[in-house]
């Protein structure tokens, strides 16, 4: 470096003093003034930068920073007023200033969109020239910009310009006479609603001519502070086209509602809210697009959506023709303003319920009909489910189409099928299920793929989802499947734990405990009985012969066995008990000797109402000679009744007092057993007189030589054993044994929650009692009520005296 | 905050291991050369001047001595606050978790140090260089404006690069673009990744390769490419960087080396062309110089300075040049400046410079990057070279130049001012801070060498004219100089403080206030007060400050000549004994209102006073209150 070949090191001083002289400004400025000039008729490729830099450079290190910014912002203010301003108001025709409508015959529609757009363009291209100016400008000026601007916190030169393009061009009166008349930022704003209302009117228009205007108002702000809010778009014009919108748009709903039906109205609001939506884009600004949407929302959906539901063709409609699309349509605007889409599935839980309701009471009339139509009540409540599920299935589709598979709705129409399935007036659901599944398992699902079955299942499950009162259809359903199993009537037993597996699922352990302890129940008497053929084989060698058996040991709480109060009873007076023919009581005998060795300390109840038994019967041959025989399946008493007559000489008669005193069965069973065995045509083989429907007690029975079948086979079957829809009387039974079993699991729920909290007050019992036990079903409040005062009385709980509110202590 | 020690022995140890197994370079080597020793001793004594020449004749400033201490733990335990901004500044290393950094940490003399060290950790210890490397990285992808003149077609893409950059960093290009500067656009042989291609360019840029290649065959193929590319353009280097990714500091320290390798081949490439083949012609022919756009140094812009026309007169001493009237008051503005330099004036014709020089290096001023993408006249294209003015002298533009393309910028006093303010017009942030810096070094505020030199001499021999300075700082808005000038003038305020010009030079620092309140203070004379402490405030730290006082009131003690004798810590003696010592020689011991002293304590007690006092009197006299 140069620095020591001068010798000693010396600082030179600045090589141009800063000097202020007024001619200096006056004749730098003149010649920034010219090149200025030169720049606004685009003619900037002539002129250096370097030098026009140098000159703002120069007056800026001298201090004349602030005159010069004066003489940019006076030039540019003299420039836009005399020849922007100008050019703009040239293009204003004087029919754009007259307002929309009033001379409507002066101009059509064309013209004034054209008019419109010649003066847009015009102004459009005056603040396109401005700004490509003032970019050079402050190019030039960037020494002022960064120095004087930013010591003394003044807009730029950029910024300033913008500033005077508002004030000497948009915020100037566009009539010159009239000072008052409107500015010409007014003018612009309203042709520009004009033309949007043009569109949307269906012309087409330049929508870029309009972008470009819009970007104007979005680049210059109503003072200097320039913040957000500020813009003139959002202070002028957003405003006057949100209003504008808001009155057309109300007047268009009225129109929409009146000419259209409501998939239509659902199509023109969609149409109408993504033509605003591309507006903004395309057109406007999109920081209108939340803006305007709120107001086409507002008016044509908030507005009416209730009158659209609600309408002829509204949802109910579409519901009941299959409207999946229009519905969707009107999803979709309801969701577009409410989150929650209240209105909509509002009506839908409404017309489920209706729908259902009417379902209901359809299948009540059948059963009304009669109680000896117990056949076709049984026939009414697989018809019941069956239409319940076609419902289902039905609004599953609207779900899965209409409602976008929307997971409130989901909750509604559950809501829904839950409230008419558990409709008090109805009350039957639980036994229609069982009932339900009870068909299917016994025949529907016969022929049918692993995959249908499953649907079959999955459908059931999804009914038992809905029942409120769990206990009554495990009650029932407990019932069917023992019969089921007992007379070994299951289709598929696979099926059969299939669908436990599912129960226990959707409902938990506790539900389907006591059905897996039936099965397994099944398998243990299934190995037990073999164990015993082995064990009467082993006694045959010595002994004689015995009649085969196949035994079914049940727990007793487990199975639902009829009045098990009675078989107490049985127990207790001998006399009563069912006098077995020998070769049947000796088997019965060896069978309990021999599980009495198993296991010891156990008591075996006979149910010979649950069993079957086969027997061969000879009957005299057709002409006297020879016989024709028969296996007959009958039940047990059946078979105990046909053995009385096997020792009765031919042509005698027994009355039905001689054979009850002969068998022991109770009344009941005994004339529905002979009722069986001589009323149906099929299987008569008793004789009765008089022959007549019902089983008096004064009739006497005769063993029918006649009896003919062509089949070598004849199945006898009870009509009770069929499993069917319950008769009026039926149900009070089943309802008071429900109540017995609700009332132990009421009472077993409060002991344990006294238990834990020692002391509570009647209404936090009753509410933590009923929380315990929602899962199974919903107690009703009598019912607890009797059932503390009944532990009251046990001594498990104990009034706390003078509590308030009142009390109970748990007594340990 | 601070690493615990058994972390960073850990740290060292691993270093250490590294080091002696070739795989990390030293960071602090040892040097144990005469000019280090200088250098240090100048850290020690917090000689500014030294320090600034030391650097600028390039001793490696991160180099340790004989007993391990880097220059910057030299300073800071020494407790030079300007030293070891200056050193930090120049690129000395403070960083956390290093066993140097830590212990420049540990011995900075006093807080302030201290936190100047944790300012400078981290963000700002990076690679000086990173800037220069940063922009001409950033080049390869620039669209606008326009400065790459020749295009790579593979098949695929299409690359712009620039003739000079690939010419400067690959033999190839050199000797392909020799044999034909004219060329257009050059179509890569098929076959090979444009990805490939890619990572070579980058690293032709300086720009920061990654190892980001793709997976599998595809990454194979590419490491392939790059392979063929790294033999075919004569940087091996570029292939070995592609392989080592793995270790960060060793990237690190790899890159900084190659940044630094590509900047010495910018530097010999500019000194090669743009300033080999700089035009000196007479200022009215500079217009007509003509330069075809395909030349051989790729240049695509000439800048052009003129020279002072007072060249001749330049024996004159400064101040006069300050005041002399005329044309030179008047503002030589570009193509109209030739008539308002009256040729009568000069002895012989005004000479100008043309220096041949590439856009895109000066893209880095953003003066240029604004002319150049603005459709004024020099983004034209025109069929010659355009020639742009730069209102400056050779010499300085020059510097300028260099410091676009080199990062360097090593000059000297004299220019300083000019470079300060061409900097600032040209927005050269960077070099206006390296010009301030080299003026508060260089023409040492501390009364180091300059005021040895001056003590027996008159006010006239110093070597800048302070007032030119403080008025440059206010000017171009550069704090620095402005404390720097306070520090100067406090140190030999005798001198000064009755002049008319430090009247002035108060008046105006006190009209840059605007709005000024009756309490206002005024800037400057804060500052000189301040300094003025600082400079009395050693010797009474030494005596104790009551005492002083005491001195002050009158009642001078005598304490004892004997007092100097003692023992005073190396620095100080080192700094004021020529002063002293030049004192001594006269053998009286004077205030400066020439009364006899009892010795050098009471005398500058005395002066405190004394210059405190006239600062009074003159602010009272300019009907300022501060």
């Amino acid at each position: 470096m140069n620095v020591h070949s001068r010798g000693k090191p010396k600082i030179r001083a600045p090589r141009r003093t800063l000097v202020t002289n007024d001619d200096d400004f006056q004749t730098t400025w003149s010649q920034l003034e010219a090149s200025f000039g030169q720049i606004h008729s685009k003619n900037a490729s002539s002129i250096s930068y370097e030098t026009l830099y140098r000159l703002g450079y120069r007056l800026v290190l001298k201090r004349k920073g602030e005159e010069l910014y004066n003489g940019v912002a006076n030039f540019e203010r003299k420039w836009l007023t005399n020849n922007v301003q100008a050019e703009v108001k040239s293009l204003l025709a004087p029919s754009l200033l007259a307002p929309v409508g009033s001379g409507a015959g002066a101009l059509s529609t064309v013209e004034r969109r054209e008019l419109g757009e010649r003066f847009l363009r015009g102004l459009k291209q005056a603040y396109q020239d401005h700004q490509v100016c003032m970019n050079m400008l402050g190019d030039v000026l960037m020494y002022l910009d960064r120095v004087y601007c930013g010591e003394n916190h003044v807009p730029s030169i950029y910024t300033r310009a913008m500033q005077l393009f508002r004030e000497c061009v948009l915020d100037v009166p566009a009539e010159e006479q009239n000072p008052h008349s409107v500015r010409i930022l007014d003018v612009v704003n309203s042709i520009i609603l004009e033309q949007v209302q043009m569109e949307r009117d269906g012309e087409i228009i330049e929508k870029n001519i309009l972008k470009s205007c819009v970007y104007m108002l979005e680049g210059l702000f109503v003072d200097a502070q320039e913040s957000e809010e500020k813009k003139l778009y959002n202070v002028t014009f957003e405003p006057l086209f949100l209003r504008m919108s808001r009155d057309f748009y109300h007047d268009e709903a009225e129109r929409l509602i009146r000419e259209f039906d409501a998939g239509g109205y659902c199509r023109q609001t969609k149409k109408r809210l993504g033509e605003e939506l591309d507006r903004c884009c395309s057109t406007l600004s999109e920081s209108t697009t939340q803006k305007i949407q709120a107001v086409v929302e507002e008016e044509l959906i908030t507005n009416k959506l209730n009158e659209l539901i609600n309408m002829d063709s509204g949802a109910n409609y579409m519901i009941i023709n299959d409207k999946a699309e229009d519905l969707g349509l009107l999803y979709d605007l309801n969701a577009q303003v409410d989150n929650r889409k209240g209105k909509l599935s509002n009506a839908i839980h409404c017309q489920i319920i209706a729908m259902g309701d009417a379902l209901n009471a359809t299948i009540l009339d059948i059963a009304a009909s009669g109680p000896q139509a117990a056949n076709g009540l049984t026939d009414a409540a697989i018809q019941w489910v069956d239409r319940v599920l076609t419902l289902k299935d039905k609004f599953d589709r609207f779900h899965e189409v209409s409602f976008r598979s929307d997971h409130i709705f989901q909750t509604t129409l559950a809501e829904s099928f839950h409230h008419f399935i558990n409709a008090p007036a109805f009350g039957r659901a639980a036994e229609f299920i069982s009932l339900f599944i009870d068909e299917n398992m016994k025949r529907g699902i016969k022929d049918k793929t692993d995959a249908e079955v499953d649907e079959v299942l999955e459908k059931a499950v999804v009914l038992i989802r809905y029942l409120k009162d769990q206990d009554s259809f495990e009650m029932y359903y407990k019932k069917h499947l023992s019969k089921r199993l007992l007379m070994h009537k299951s289709v598929s037993l696979d099926a059969e734990k299939l669908m436990i597996s599912r129960m226990k699922m959707e409902l938990g352990n506790n539900f389907t405990y006591k059905l897996e302890s039936m099965f397994k129940d099944m398998s243990t008497s299934e190995g037990l009985t073999s164990d015993y053929k082995d064990y009467v084989s082993g006694l045959e060698s010595t002994g004689p012969r015995r009649v085969d058996m196949i035994v079914s040991i049940l727990t007793g709480v487990t199975w639902p066995l009829e009045s098990a109060s009675s078989m107490e009873e049985l127990s207790n007076k001998p006399q009563q008990k069912v006098i077995y023919p020998d070769a049947v009581n000796r088997a019965r005998e060896d069978f309990e000797k021999f599980y009495g060795q198993r296991h010891a300390g156990r008591i075996l109840f006979w149910q010979p109402n649950m069993g079957t038994a086969d027997m061969t019967v000879r009957f005299p041959g057709k002409n006297g000679s020879g016989y024709r025989q028969h296996e007959l399946s009958v039940p047990t008493y059946g078979m105990i009744i046909l053995m009385l007559f096997a020792d009765l000489p031919s042509g005698e008669s027994l009355s039905f007092a001689e054979i009850q005193a002969g068998t022991n069965i109770p009344p009941k069973e005994l004339s529905r057993n002979l009722q069986a065995l001589s009323v149906a045509p099929k299987t008569r083989i008793l004789r009765k007189e008089p022959m007549s429907r019902e089983v008096n007690e004064t009739d006497r029975f005769f063993f029918n030589e006649g009896f003919t079948s062509q089949f070598k086979k004849v199945k006898v079957g009870l009509i009770a054993m069929r499993n069917r829809a319950e008769t009026v009387a039926e149900q009070e039974e089943t309802k008071k044994a429900q109540d017995k079993q609700r009332a132990l699991v009421i009472e077993a729920a409060m002991v344990r929650i006294m238990k834990g909290r020692k002391t509570l007050s009647y209404s936090q019992l009753l509410s933590a009692t009923i929380d315990q036990l929602s899962s199974r079903f919903k107690p009703e409040i009598s019912m607890m009520k009797a059932r503390i005062d009944a532990l009251i009385d046990r001594e498990y709980l104990a009034r706390v005296d003078d509590a308030s509110p009142p009390a109970v202590r748990y007594v340990a | 905050m601070v690493s615990s020690k058994h972390d960073i022995e850990a740290a060292l140890l691993a270093e250490k291991r590294a080091i002696s197994a070739g795989q990390l370079k030293e960071d602090n080597p040892l040097d144990l050369s005469d000019d280090f020793k200088h250098f240090c001793e100048a850290c020690r004594r917090g000689d500014l001047k030294v320090c600034q020449e030391m650097i600028m004749q390039g001793v490696n400033i991160n180099a340790r001595d004989s007993f391990d201490n880097t220059p910057l733990i030299l300073a800071s335990l020494c407790g030079h606050y300007e030293v070891v901004q200056l050193l930090l500044e120049s690129g000395a290393l403070c960083e956390r978790d290093t066993f140097q950094g830590e212990r420049c940490l540990y011995n900075a003399l006093n807080n302030r140090i201290r936190n100047l060290l944790l300012e400078y950790d981290y963000s700002k210890s990076t690679d000086p260089l990173q800037p220069l490397a940063a922009h001409v990285a950033s080049l390869l992808s620039r669209e606008h404006p326009k400065t790459s003149d020749l295009a790579l077609v593979t098949e695929t893409e299409v690359f712009h690069i620039h003739k000079f950059l690939a010419a400067t960093r690959s033999p190839y290009f050199a000797r392909r673009l020799a044999a034909a500067p004219g060329v257009r656009s050059w179509k890569v042989p098929n076959g090979l990744h444009s990805e490939s291609l890619q990572a070579a360019l980058r690293f032709l840029y300086l720009g920061e390769v990654t190892a980001d290649l793709g997976e599998g065959e595809k990454e194979q193929e590419i490491l392939t490419g790059i392979d063929k590319l790294s033999r075919q353009l004569e940087i091996p280097r570029l292939f070995e960087h592609i392989l080592e990714s793995g270790d960060r500091r060793l990237v690190r320290q790899r890159r900084t080396e190659e940044v630094s390798r590509g900047r010495d081949e910018l530097d010999a490439f500019f000194r090669g062309n743009v300033v080999k083949y700089k035009i000196e012609v007479d200022t009215s022919k500079a217009e007509d110089v003509k330069w075809d756009k395909n030349n051989y140094i790729f240049a695509d812009i000439l800048l052009r300075a003129d020279e002072d026309p007072l060249e001749p007169e330049a024996e004159e001493p400064p101040p006069v040049v300050r005041k002399v009237a005329g044309p030179l008051n008047g503002i030589p503005i570009g193509p109209f400046s030739s008539d308002s330099w009256s040729p009568s004036r000069t002895r012989k014709p005004r000479r100008s410079v043309l220096y041949p020089a590439h856009k895109a290096m000066l893209l880095r001023s953003e003066y240029f990057l604004t002319m150049f993408s603005s459709s004024f006249k020099e983004a034209q294209d025109t069929e010659y070279l355009q020639i742009v003015t730069i209102d400056c002298t050779p010499e300085v533009l020059e510097v300028i130049l260099t410091f676009l393309y080199t990062e360097k910028a090593d000059f000297g006093l004299d220019v300083a001012i000019d470079v300060l303010f061409t900097a600032d017009l040209l927005f050269i942030e960077k070099l206006k801070v390296r010009a301030a810096q080299i003026i508060s070094t260089l023409g040492n505020g501390g009364a180091s060498v300059v005021e040895a030199d001056n003590s027996r001499g008159e006010a006239g021999a110093e070597e800048i004219d302070i007032y030119d300075v403080i008025r440059a700082g206010w000017d171009t808005r550069v704090q620095r100089l402005e404390e720097f000038g306070a520090r100067y003038l406090a140190q030999r305020l005798e001198h000064h403080i009755d002049r008319e010009e430090f009247a002035e030079l108060v008046k105006e620092s006190a009209a840059r206030v605007k709005n000024r309140q009756e309490t206002d203070t005024v800037e400057l004379i804060d500052d000189i007060r301040y300094e003025l402490s600082e400079r009395y405030r050693l010797r009474f730290e030494e005596a104790g400050i009551d005492e002083m006082e005491e001195a002050a009131g009158g009642l001078l003690q005598d304490s004892g000549s004997s007092e100097t004798g003692q023992s005073p810590p190396q620095n100080f003696q080192s700094i004021y004994a020529p002063e002293i010592d030049g004192e001594l020689q006269h053998g009286v011991i004077r205030t400066l209102d020439g009364e006899i002293a009892g010795d050098e304590f009471a005398q500058d007690a005395m002066n405190y006073q004394i210059l405190l006092g006239k600062i009074d009197t003159l602010l009272a006299s300019l009907n300022l209150d501060a």
